[in-house]
Parts: C-alpha cells; structure tokens; sequence
C-alpha cells in the first residue's frame, strides 16, 4: 500500500499537536518516525489510524484521498495497528485474540474455532510469526505477546502496519526478534510505519526516516545519517537559550550517588550503575534521549521508587530509599517530569496546591487542623513573587495555563529552605517567556549556593543551564562534560558512545 | 524463530501460589474441628441421628425409601475428620485449581454434620426424624431465586457492569409478580411482567452508568433502596386495601412423567414448577453464549479490556447496554419465581437474596455453572437457617440466620478464593 500523509494539523485547544505534517510511505518500505516522546508521533498515528480526526490535511491510500472516521474503518481501508500498549484481552487465548471482532461463524452463531486456529497456523507459516494459538496471552512473554497483535493486524489483510514504539518494551534479543520480522514482512510487500525514538533501531531497519519535533516535520535522511545527526536533529537547535549566571565557583559534595540500580515498572534494570555527584553552588544537567533511565533515576532519588541497589547521600547523610514525605523532610526540592500527574492535584486549588509538601507544618497547620489564613496569606505572596497569573488563589489548578501551573510547582518547591533541588524537563511545553522564568528561578536558586540536579531532553536546556553536563544512555552514565562541549560530541554520548570523561 | 522458542515461551508460568490458599485451608479446618468436638463428641454418646426419604406429599412417590439411623457422634466426627483431611491436603499441596470445590465440598460436609447433630435422639430407636427430601426440595426454592439472581450478575459483570441492583430487580419481579398472578391467576404474565420491570431497572442503571459514568455500586444501592421503599409504599397503598392483588397465589408444580417418581431425586428435580425449569434450560443458554458463541466472545472482550473490543470495531456501550438489560430482566424474572414459591408479598420480602446471588456469583468465579454450584450451597444454608429451629437445636433462629450472610460477606471480602473479577468489571467506559 502506498500511503500518503500531506499537510496534518491536530490541534488540541491552543496546543498543536500535529502542524502541517507531511510524508508518504512506499509499498515494501519501512518508514522511520523518529522523534521524541511528546514530539506529536502518537497523535499522528491517531489520526491515522482514525482515533482522532485531524483539523487539517488529507491521508491518501495509493493516491486517493481517504477519510478514516473511526479504526473500524482503517482496517477496513488496510491499516493495521500494533499499538504501545498491546490491545491484547490477557485471559483469552492467542486464537480469541486474533479472531475478535472477525470471527468466523458455524450454526447458532458459534464461532468456528478449529477454522480460527487453521488461519492462525496458515498465516504464522506465511510470515514466519511462531506462537501457539491455544496459549493464553498473559502467559507469554512480551515479545510474543507482540507477534499476536502483529497477527491479529496481519489476519485482518492489513497492507501497511503501524508500530507505535514497538520496541518499549522488549529485551534486547526480542527487539531483534522484532527487527527479523519487520524485514520479511517489507520483504513480503507491506508497507511499515515504525515509530520511534531510539536512533540504533532506526539506523539498523528503516529505508526512510523521518524526523518530527513539537509536531513539526525537522527533516528526513537517510539511514546512513549519523546518531548523532539524528539526535541533533530530534531533540533541535533552532531555540538557542542564555541565561545570566555568575561564575561558576563549585563547593563541596551534596548530593552523592553511588552505584545505583534502579527497575522499571516492567521489572526491568532501568538504571544500571549509575555514580554522580553534585556539588554546592553547581547545577548538574542529565541530558539524554528521553527513556534512558532518566525518569527512573529522579524517582529513586526523591523516594518515589525503590532503590535495588548502590547508595544516595545527601551532605553526607543516607537517604537511599527513603519515603517521599521523608524525602521532603531532609530538605529535597522536586519538580517532577508529569506536572500534571506528579506535581499538582488539579483539582484543588492553588493555595492548597501551593503548601502540598508542607501542609502539616507550622504555619500552616496546628494542634491537627489547618491554618487557612496562613495558607492564604502564603499564596498571595507566591502568586506576586512567582508572577502566576489566575484569576484567583482559589481556583483549581486545573484552570491554569500550562506554564502557571509549573510556577506553581516552582514557587512551592523553590519558597521553602531547600538542601537540593531535583528538577525533570522543568520548561517542556512551556513558552518562551515562561521558561525563561523558570531558569532564571533555578539558578537562583543555584546561585545561593546550592545543588541542582536538572534533567532535560532539550539540548539547548542543558546548555544554558549546565555547570557540568552528564549523559546518560541505556540506564548508565556514558559521559560528563562541561558545557563549552561541542553539540555533536554531546550528540554521541546521547547516542551511546562513551568518551573520557572530563570530571565525575 | 522457530517452534522451539515459541513452546518454551508457553511454559513461562506464572507464580501464583498465593497465601490465601492455605488460609482457607485453616478455615476448612477449623470447620473439620468444629464437626469433631462440638457436633461428634459434643452429643451424647448413645445418640442417634435418623432420616427419611418419603416426600411429605406420598403421592408422588409410588416407591417407599426405608430410613436411615446412624450413632451421631461418630458419624460426625468421621465427616470432621474427612473435612480436616481435606484441609490438611490443600494446606499442604496448595492446589491452583479446585480450591473453591474443595471449599464447597466441605461446606457441604459441615451442613451434614449439622444436619446429623440437629436430628439426633437420645436413644436408638428414631422417635423423630428428619425429612432429608423435604429438606433439598424447600433449598432447592431458594437455590433456584439465587440462580436467577447470580446468572443476572454473570451477564452483567462480564460484560463490565456491577449490578448490585439484583435485590431490587427482585423485588420489583416479586411485587410486579404477585399483583399479575393475583388478577389472573396466569404465571405466564407474572413472568412477563418480571422480565419488564428487571429490564428496565436494568435500563435505568446502564443508563446511568454508562452515559453519566456514575459509580455503578452507588446507583446500583441506590436503585435496590428506592425499589425497597416504594414497594413498602405501594404494599401500603394497594396491597394492604385490596388483597385480592396479592392473594399469594402459588404456581402450581409441573410434575415430569416417570422422572418425577425416581426416589429423592424425582420432588428435587422433575416435580417442579415452571420457573425451575426455566431456570435450567436459562442456565445452559447462557453458558452456551457465553463460551460458544461470538456474541459471548465480544461480552468477554468488552468486560476484560473494552478498548481493545472497541480497536476491532466492538461497540463496548452497546454490548453493555444489551447485557445490562438482560440481566435485569433475569433477575426480574427470579423476582417472580420468588413470590411463586413463597406466596404474598410482604415488606423486606427477599431478605437480601440478591447479595447472597451477588457472592453466588463471586464464589462461582463469574461462571454460569460455578454460580449454579454457589448457589446450591447458598441456598442449602439459607433454608436450614431458617428451619433447624424446628429441630432440636439450641441456637437462636436469629444467629444461625446469619450464618449465610456471614459466608457472604467472607467471600465477597475476597477472603475466601482465588477472586478474580472480569478486568475491567465495574470500570466506566471513555472513549479517549
């Protein structure tokens, strides 16, 4: 099949997901999305894939202009999906799985299993797609797991399959596994659209990639391109970001990590190893692809997940594995990486989201009950000082835009005498203006003399804000440098090669 | 990739040896130790436990059974002993399947024993006896309304929806029931009118649950109190000035030829009325469409993982919509079957049937026939409950009628069986 993207937009509110996205994919061709989580890939095979409609653009199959309205429809049309999140019913077997909702039938409305199972075996043999059709599906492992959605995709004669971050969440040798796949399948005619951001993969399967930043196309090459062409590429250089500091004039160890392994939620070692230390007056930047580790290593850090092993000081003192309301007590400032999910309750208002971390604490509590006025009195002030804008201290957090309700977040973290700060993608999806608001905040709060430890997916972030630059990739530190590093030499470490480190 | 690596794949298990097993293990036990002293050494020793067989009605029964006499004490302390063998086993070997049979079993086996300790004389010679026919067939009334009740939760849950509403849905069958069957004296209507009212009170909570996303366990309460005091009301208002609409008219029994005159199992089974033959071959429609068939197949996929029925073109709000109604018009009909076998209808008339359906349903494991099961047992110790008085048992009437419930809530808690509920079994459905 031959499909055709031309000028996509999707928008959400003011937010544009999708803006004027434009590719097209051959028949027999595997065509790389390449592009960061929040990059708008997931939103544009939404669309295609008829879950969302887009307010601008046309999708053309085989050069005919195509309306998808629902993903009934797409697959009708030839589309099929192996979504992130498998749409696998785990309690029924493998043969259930695929034939749901295409069934076929015998008297009484019965379906024809051994039928079922008979297409099942003829179309594992035609693509070389192994599983047992009488498996249950929570019991196989992921990777397998995985070849029944590209089945199930496959025994509804889909012509071009969509595989959103197929690779999450498979081992090393499943992904391989996967990649075997992928080819025969180009090879049998199919059309493939991968989606990713995970630069070996694309180098090692894609014919075509196409790269997309903040719901923009930025480009497309070849799979030849370099790793680090294409880091640059993904995560941009086209904001160049200054912020006023003065000079760097590092104290001794806060913060030290030791050896740290920490799991992910599949189970799986997320953070291999991992040995930093920050000193006073310094911010320490942890750039990287995003899905590295990052997210994982903050949490350990503020008490949110557990620590496997390796340890965490803080002035010397341990707080490895500590609970987050401990975390908060030794003085850990976090603004976490989902303000949304992490760092605010929506729906309460600002002056209650405003006093989150200390709510039992004097003023703002005593004897048990709370002190409102306190809590007033303290969001008046960090409405003026922090510069929120809302109507009213009242109102639920919900209302706010999304870069007041990350003031919020900072003007809480940052308005308490805080040991160290632990901030995760601090100005993702926040204005120009607004994130210069955050920054000069930051090192503020660094130029009082104390630890920070940003982590950021944005090149030009962890520039501006860097005293010293750490790279991680695959759960390990691959090098630390300073910030006068060139892009590209970062662009490598992001990419897995390991340099000489300038300190640790 | 190859076969190898795909088998090897399948043999993966999953670790589920999970305390909980040996818990109900002790509990079995306990049950074992329980018969041992308290019902076998606990009567005196010469004591002795007789049974009859003979419908009460002899009409029906061209063949005579003889009796049964047993010594009491060591009848029950072999059925203690066998029940704490039983738990012994499971303790030790931790079985995956089988746990909630076993469960069941020895459940059985301590009503037993009961049943030999409640009928025990002091001498040999039987100077009363207990009648274990009469016994099974008045169970089996309120085993059937169980039935009724916990099939309605297994439509309604496995497509995704709690209906806690059962016991309103009863009551609206019972009270709908009774005034049809009084005024024309034809159980055809009254059935109709069952299945009307319960579809529509199913109606009601599948709209609300499934348009406004409310919490399906509140609106399920809510409707069970709402029908609860209306028909209090409307008791007062029309039955209470105008018996002749609630007569308490039974329906009448429908003997099968021949099978109706096997001993014992001849009253239990074929000598019935129509609700309790309804309610078999209901049983075996459903499983049928349940597990056979494609509309059970998208009913399951929708109540395990509704986004992904809706990613192959499954309406998941009209799947439920269409078992939720079902349902309640099942649970309606049980309403009816209900005041069929029990005559008037009366203020707080089906005493909870539909939650004790509702644990049915949860210790049936969601299954038409693990519910049949349940139910069985439900109602064998809801029917003693309220008759061993009669016997010579001193207990209150009032603490053994909580026994059921007290099974309820311990399997309801989760606290007996490996519960596991359809995945997305009370969860309101988005679309993104």
């Amino acid at each position: 099949m031959e499909l055709e993207l031309r000028g996509i937009t999707k928008r959400f509110g003011a937010f544009t997901a999708n803006d004027q996205i434009s590719l097209k994919v051959e028949p027999g061709q595997i065509h790389s999305l390449l592009g960061e989580n929040g990059a708008g890939k997931s939103t544009l095979m939404n669309v295609l894939f008829g879950l969302l409609r887009p307010d601008e653009g046309e999708i053309l199959i085989d050069g005919v202009v195509t309306s998808i309205t629902d993903s009934g429809e797409a697959v009708r049309r030839g589309i099929g999906m192996v979504h992130q999140h498998f749409m696998l019913v785990p309690v029924f077997s493998v043969t259930e799985n695929v034939v749901l909702g295409f069934e076929p039938t015998k008297s009484l409305n019965r379906v024809d299993y051994r039928q079922a199972t008979e297409d099942i075996h003829r179309l594992s043999r035609q693509f070389n797609l192994d599983v047992d059709p009488d498996a249950i599906v929570e019991n196989l492992p992921v990777g397998l797991q995985q070849r029944v959605e590209i089945l199930k995709a496959l025994s509804h004669d889909a012509e071009l399959l969509i595989l959103d971050e197929p690779t999450a969440v498979l081992t090393p040798q499943e992904i391989d596994s996967l990649m075997e796949i992928m080819r025969s399948l180009a090879a049998a005619g199919k059309s493939i659209l991968f989606i990713t951001h995970k630069l070996k993969e694309v180098k090692a399967v894609a014919d075509v990639i196409t790269v997309i930043r903040q719901g923009r196309v930025v480009g497309t090459a070849e799979p030849s391109a370099s790793e680090s062409e294409l880091a640059s590429l993904m995560v941009g250089r086209d904001v160049r970001l200054t912020v006023e500091k003065t000079p760097y004039d590092p104290g001794d160890e806060v913060l030290e990590v030791r050896d740290l392994v920490v799991l992910d939620d599949r189970g799986l070692v997320a953070v291999n190893g991992v040995s930093l230390d920050v000193r006073a007056g310094e911010v320490l930047a942890l750039a990287g692809v995003q899905g590295n580790g990052q997210t994982e290593f903050v949490e350990a850090l503020v008490g949110m997940r557990p620590v496997q092993s390796g340890t965490i000081t803080l002035h010397g003192r341990d707080i490895t594995n500590l609970t987050p309301r401990q975390a908060l007590d030794v003085g850990l400032g976090h603004i976490p990486e989902d303000r949304q999910r992490d760092g605010l309750v929506l729906t309460m208002s600002v002056a209650d989201n405003l006093v989150l971390n200390t709510p039992r604490r004097a003023p703002f509590a005593r004897h048990g009950t709370r002190n409102l006025s306190a809590v007033n009195e303290n969001a008046q002030r960090l409405v003026r000082d922090f510069d929120i804008r809302t109507t009213s201290i009242q109102e639920p957090a919900s209302s706010l835009s999304g870069g007041n309700q990350q003031k919020v977040i900072v003007a809480r973290e940052l308005s308490r005498s805080l040991e160290f700060l632990v901030a995760s993608q601090p100005t993702r999806g926040l204005d120009v203006g607004s994130i210069e608001y955050v920054h000069r905040q930051i090192i503020e709060h660094r130029n009082r003399g104390n630890g920070s430890l940003i982590v950021s997916s944005e090149l030009d972030e962890v520039l501006a804000l860097g005293d010293r630059i750490a790279v991680m990739y695959e759960g390990r530190i691959s090098g630390v440098v300073d910030p006068t590093a060139s892009r590209e030499s970062i662009g490598l470490l992001m990419a897995g090669h390991t340099t000489e480190t300038a300190s640790v | 990739m190859s076969l190898v690596d795909a088998t090897a794949a399948t043999r993966v298990a999953i670790p589920v040896k999970n305390r909980r097993t040996r818990v109900i293990a002790v509990i079995m036990g306990l049950f074992g130790v329980f018969t041992v002293f308290v019902f076998g050494f606990g009567s005196t020793s010469g004591a002795h436990s007789s049974f009859t067989f003979n419908p009460i009605n002899l009409a029906n029964a061209p063949w005579r059974v003889g009796s049964l006499t047993v010594v009491t004490r060591w009848t029950d302390v072999v059925l203690g002993v066998v029940m704490v063998a039983l738990a012994t086993e499971m303790f030790l070997r931790r079985p995956r399947r089988g746990v909630m049979a076993r469960f069941g079993f020895v459940a059985v086996l301590f009503l037993l024993g009961l049943l030999f300790w409640a009928a025990r004389t002091p001498g040999p010679s039987p100077t009363s006896s207990v009648n274990i026919t009469a016994i099974l067939v008045g169970s089996s009334a309120a085993a059937m309304v169980l039935i009724f009740g916990s099939l309605s939760g297994v439509m309604c849950e496995r497509s995704g929806v709690v209906n806690i509403a059962i016991e309103g849905q009863f009551i609206g069958g019972a009270f709908l029931g009774s005034m049809i069957a009084s005024t024309t004296h034809d159980f055809f209507f009254a059935a109709l009118g069952g299945l009307f009212v319960g579809g529509l009170i199913g109606l009601v909570l599948a709209f609300l649950s499934l348009r406004y996303r409310s919490d399906q366990i509140i609106v399920g309460v809510v409707l069970v109190t709402m029908l609860s005091s209306l028909s209090s009301y409307l008791n007062l208002q029309v039955f209470t000035p105008f018996p002749n609409f609630n007569t308490g008219i039974l329906a009448p029994n429908l003997p099968i030829p021949l099978l109706s005159k096997i001993p014992i199992l001849g009253p239990v089974f074929f000598n019935q009325s129509g609700f309790f033959y309804v309610m078999i071959v209901l049983v075996a429609v459903v499983s049928f469409a349940l597990f056979k068939t494609r509309y059970g197949l998208h009913v399951r996929a929708v109540g395990e993982h509704p986004r992904a029925a809706a990613t192959v073109g499954i309406s998941v709000i009209r799947v439920r919509y269409i078992n939720v109604v079902l349902g309640g018009a099942i649970a309606g009909l049980g309403g009816v079957a209900f005041m069929a076998t029990q005559g008037q209808f009366q203020v707080g008339y089906t005493s909870g049937y539909g939650y004790i359906a509702l644990a049915a349903l949860i210790f049936g494991r969601w299954r038409p026939s693990g519910a049949v099961v349940a139910s069985i047992i439900f109602g064998l110790s809801v029917y003693l409950s309220y008759n061993l008085v009669t016997y010579n048992v001193p207990i209150s009437l009032y603490i053994l009628q909580m026994f059921p419930y007290l099974i309820t809530i311990a399997v309801v808690a989760g606290l007996i069986g490996r519960v596991r509920a359809p995945a997305a079994d009370g969860q309101p459905y988005l679309r993104d």
